[in-house]
């Protein structure tokens, strides 16, 4: 009855195709694999949804549209119309996501999005786009963002560090969301599936939450996939329509 | 789930059902998911009782389709309350504590760099406070927009206008 629970044995990256350049370790691994396999879906998806261009939409063709029209609802309402021409980015991250967290439920499969490091990269690209983005689009006049309006000279000495500060917070929080949503979800379906397996018939009980906890999962990479891409919007739309 | 799409297909001339299915799916929302491709399944089969005009027919469908939809709404809406609420529970729980995090974190590595041990650090846990108590309450009460947004005049109307503009 010595089953070893081991939940966070899931995270660890295994090297799939060893690979050095110089000093710098750039192996294939499984977590770069995962990451491949969702950009192929998607392209997939995509593509060959698109192929047909029926006007009655078949299977394939609804999803691709339906996710089309999603994000771009989503752009249209939060950035307005200024914002089109950045739909292409939102709905590469959202779909990318999106696509990450639903592979990683799939079990013995690996959840990208688990890893601090991709959602943070992410989170650094969205932060780093949109100062680049604002400064194009405004120039030094940007830097206005910082400063709230109608606020006596004194108090800005101390309002203005602190605007800074939760602006430079951005690029945190929106990747520590998502990453800890995902670990703290997959971490207890371990636990959970680790009691099942380690406590015979009453397991059943564990096992029950473990559905439950799945559908919880489903939900959460949903839901998570779509703050993201929002959090995203509502930047933007901050560094667009600048008062 | 089976007998759902029976329902459905059953009404040829849904419009003169449209208030009692209307109450059935109330009822049954969350079981129905997705009532536009089941009407389009249907179409074949009632093609005898109507003038050969497929496509009009089926704007037609997806019309009705459409507006169901949307009467449907309030049913569902207490549920997505609820995990609206999850979400941003989760989001104000992480906007705090990271900003407190960050802040302290970047306060201590100033005073490694400048040797100016303990300021730098009590000055931003405190700056890093006011930062998080700032996103809280901007994710709180929908002023999601600008970081230093606030006009003057319209300050209070936007609290109360873009309160339900939802960002979880």
């Amino acid at each position: 009855m010595a089953i070893e629970i081991r939940p966070l044995e899931q995270f660890t990256i295994e090297r799939l195709i060893p690979l050095h350049i110089g000093s710098v370790d750039v192996s294939y691994t499984n977590a770069a694999f995962l990451m491949t396999v969702a950009v192929v879906l998607i392209t997939a998806l995509i593509m060959l949804g698109t192929r047909k261009r029926a006007l009655v939409p078949g299977r394939w063709q609804s999803l691709a549209e339906m996710s089309y029209e999603f994000v771009a609802d989503m752009v249209e309402t939060n950035v307005g119309h200024g914002g089109r021409e950045f739909f292409p980015f939102v709905f590469t991250l959202f779909m990318f996501i999106l696509f990450a967290n639903f592979l990683g439920l799939i079990p013995y499969s690996y959840t990208v999005t688990s890893q601090i490091i991709v959602t943070f990269a992410l989170a650094a690209v969205v932060f780093i786009g949109v100062t680049i983005v604002g400064i194009v689009k405004h120039g030094f006049h940007f830097l206005r963002l910082f400063v709230p309006q109608g606020v006596p000279a004194p108090l800005l000495l101390l309002l203005v560090p602190i605007e800074l500060l939760s602006y430079c917070i951005r690029p945190f929080t929106l990747s520590i969301r998502l990453f800890a949503n995902m670990l703290a979800g997959h971490t207890m379906l371990a636990i959970f599936g680790g009691f099942a397996a380690s406590i015979g018939l009453l397991g059943v009980f564990p096992l029950g939450i473990n559905i439950l906890l799945v559908a919880l999962e489903v939900l959460v990479a949903a839901l998570q996939a779509y703050v993201f891409a929002i959090l995203t919007c509502l930047y933007l739309s901050d560094a667009i329509n600048l008062h | 789930m089976s007998e759902n799409p029976a329902g459905h297909m059953n009404s040829p001339k849904g419009v003169a059902l449209t208030g009692f299915e209307a109450l059935f799916m109330v009822r049954r929302a969350p079981a129905i998911l997705l009532p536009v491709p089941v009407s389009i399944v249907a179409l074949p089969r009632m093609s005898e009782s109507r003038p050969p005009d497929p496509l009009a027919r089926l704007g037609e469908k997806i019309d009705k389709a459409r507006a169901e939809r949307v009467r449907r709404q309030p049913a569902v809406g207490d549920r997505s309350a609820m995990q609206q609420g999850l979400g941003l529970g989760v989001r104000i729980g992480i906007e705090l504590v990271v900003a407190i995090v960050v802040a302290t974190g970047l306060g201590w590595a100033i005073d490694r760099w400048f040797g100016t041990r303990p300021w730098g650090m009590i000055v931003l846990f405190f700056l890093g406070v006011a930062a998080g108590m700032l996103n809280v309450y901007r994710a709180v009460t929908g002023v999601s927009g600008p970081v230093g947004f606030r006009p003057p005049d319209v300050g209070a109307a936007a609290s109360e206008g873009r309160s339900d503009d939802e960002d979880c």
